[in-house]
């Protein structure tokens, strides 16, 4: 049984060997998750922790060019510009900030520092969203984008995000996930399922799944609810190793053309690192 | 080169040495290009002229002791070989670090001491490779570290850098348990800390009495100020158990409040440790049925109170809906790993595919 009346002479504590710089150093060179645990550790661990030099060694290394770009209008750019390289690692966890004229978002996956994009609406390619009849162009609330693309009614579903490789974190297996969800009038994803797929580059065939959106009662449901409230669906996944794979393709169609559909509202396709879970 | 060749050489040849003391008043010399290896001794020896002699020894920083000393020579006796290949230098390294944690530790403060960069980066990447992957709990018996983060510290890992409400009900969630788990501790008389822990728990009972509901700040730099709490509280113990008594709390369900050594290893309330929300999780299922534990937070008044209930059912159910994988697999598919994809054959009957990597 481990001896909790821990005298504080003990010669062999850590603490009393090593500096707080030197066990800060050490730190950095394990990761985010790890550091974050280490907090727990002991008083010293837990000051040791918060130096910037670990966690500016975890932003990734084009962050503040990629925060520079971010739209002028989101006063993100002001609050991040007075933060500690800690702090701000900790709120692009949080808090994705808008860039590319609002048309994508970035954030920070907590356990690895890896970079995460959401595509908005506007920036991906859904067949005849630019027709009123068909597609309607509103703003929500609870979106992060000024605009979301609500399904009127198609036959033709087809939507499609693109994603430069080169700009995502290298050697890591991202996700691409459909943030939607459906108003109160939805009709025909519970008849028809949707083809999902991700593919790499010019070569890569990839992978097509088949699932209802909206299932009855005793089938599957491959939808989850997302923490801001929508929903996502898993669209497909690919290993970014150099970032010069060329681009990300990932989509969901449906393309039959007997079932008419209505009622999916599109936030946009959230790309983001795959759990270790 | 043998002693004879040695004896043939002219006396400015002969190898120079550097004169070192280590804190403990040892003297020894080292070969000039060794010592010189070490930035620190560098600067001694061509800023200050020092090192040429016994008398102008070289004094060491305290962190450097002689068997420290000796191998970082040994690396440096290695290193400063121009010769070497890659090769061989990293199968030097590999061997050279194999030494116990302790020693790693020491070896790294000594270096870096010295300025010696390449060793300090040698052994803090071997000591990074230890601690990652561990839990807190482990850690500490690694390094043998005492358990001595309050339980505010232990569950409140991010106060100082963001202020994040999740963390804040996470908490509270976890102070639940806590008092639950330490109710069954105190029926089975598990061995309970003394004079530590009343200490602590005097601290506590303070702080909630004058109002402080959990969410102390001041807790970042309470380290050196540690010791002195300790002192001070041997004189408040007992005026303080006065105190107690008269505001009719329960002194003993508070002292084992403090107790978090048994729990810390449950309830590892760190973020972005994956395994951490997956405690909370089968916290979220284990109390789905336990009765409402109403002395728990009987230092905060019932509004609050009621207020941070309601959060904390809220959180947990948002926690639910965040895990959803994990949630599908435990709700809907039984035991299966993975959510699997159906398609439609031909004929309209569903096929199973199992989920796998897209490449």
């Amino acid at each position: 049984m481990r001896n909790r009346k821990a005298i504080n002479t003990n010669n062999e504590d850590i603490t009393n060997i090593l500096p707080e710089e030197c066990i800060s150093y050490i730190l950095s060179l394990t990761s985010p998750a790890d550091v974050c645990r280490s907090k727990l550790v002991s008083p010293v661990f837990r000051s040791a922790a918060d130096s910037d030099t670990i966690w500016g060694k975890f932003l990734p290394s084009d962050c503040y060019d990629i925060i520079s770009n971010a739209s002028s209008s989101s006063s993100s750019k002001l609050l991040t510009s007075s933060m500690s390289k800690t702090q701000l690692y900790f709120h692009l966890c949080k808090n994705p900030i808008i860039i590319d004229n609002g048309t994508m978002s970035f954030g920070l996956d907590k356990a690895t520092g890896k970079k995460c994009y959401m595509l908005g609406a506007r920036r991906l390619s859904i067949s005849w969203a630019n027709t009123p009849r068909y597609w309607r162009w509103k703003r929500v609330p609870e979106s992060r984008f000024s605009e979301v693309a609500e399904l009127k009614e198609v036959w033709w579903l087809d939507v499609k995000g693109t994603i430069e490789t080169k700009i995502l974190s290298p050697n890591t297996t991202y996700v691409a996930y459909l943030v939607y969800k459906f108003s109160s009038s939805r009709y025909g994803f519970e008849k028809k399922p949707v083809d999902l797929h991700v593919e790499l580059g010019e070569s890569d065939a990839g992978r097509t799944f088949r699932i209802f959106l909206d299932p009855s009662a005793n089938i599957p449901q491959f939808s989850r609810e997302r923490e801001d409230g929508w929903m996502e669906v898993k669209l497909g996944e690919f290993f970014n190793e150099h970032g010069d794979d060329g681009k990300a393709t990932c989509s969901l169609r449906e393309v039959d053309n007997y079932t008419p559909k209505k009622g999916l509202i599109i936030e946009g396709i959230d790309i983001r690192p795959k759990d270790s879970r | 080169m043998s002693e004879v060749d040695m004896a043939v050489i002219k006396p400015e040849m002969m190898k120079s040495y550097i004169w070192l003391q280590t804190a403990d008043g040892l003297i020894q010399q080292v070969e000039q290009e060794v010592a010189m290896f070490c930035p620190m001794i560098c600067h001694e020896v061509i800023q200050k002229d020092m090192g040429s002699s016994k008398n102008y020894a070289i004094s060491l920083p305290q962190r450097v002791n002689p068997a420290m000393l000796s191998l970082i020579l040994d690396y440096c006796r290695f290193h400063q070989v121009p010769g070497r290949s890659n090769k061989e230098r990293k199968s030097f390294d590999e061997k050279f670090i194999r030494m116990d944690t302790k020693r790693l530790c020491e070896l790294t403060s000594a270096a870096d001491s010295l300025q010696l960069k390449p060793l300090v980066d040698l052994t803090s990447r071997a000591l990074a490779r230890i601690i990652e992957g561990k839990s807190p709990e482990e850690i500490r018996e690694i390094f043998h570290l005492p358990d001595d983060l309050t339980e505010e510290e232990k569950l409140e890992p991010l106060k100082n850098t963001t202020d994040d409400p999740r963390i804040r009900l996470l908490n509270r969630l976890y102070a639940k348990k806590r008092k639950e788990l330490q109710e069954r501790q105190k029926l089975k008389n598990i061995e309970v800390e003394e004079e530590r822990v009343d200490d602590r728990s005097v601290d506590d009972l303070l702080s909630f009495i004058n109002g402080d509901n959990g969410d102390s700040k001041g807790i970042k730099n309470s380290k050196s100020k540690k010791k002195n709490r300790r002192r001070k509280d041997q004189q408040k113990n007992t005026s303080a158990n006065e105190a107690i008594k008269n505001h009719n709390k329960e002194p003993n369900g508070l002292n084992q409040v403090c107790h978090s050594a048994e729990v810390g290893q449950k309830v590892r309330a760190g973020v972005g440790a994956t395994s951490n929300l997956h405690d909370v999780e089968d916290d979220i299922f284990d109390n789905k049925n336990e009765p409402d534990d109403g002395d728990i937070d009987d230092e905060i008044d019932p509004a609050l109170k009621e207020k941070i209930d309601r959060e904390v059912e809220d959180f947990a159910r948002r926690l639910n809906s965040d895990w959803p994988e994990r949630m599908q697999e435990i709700l809907s598919f039984g035991h299966e790993r993975k959510p699997v994809h159906f398609s439609l054959n031909g004929n309209g009957s569903l096929r199973r595919y199992a989920n796998s990597e897209q490449r």
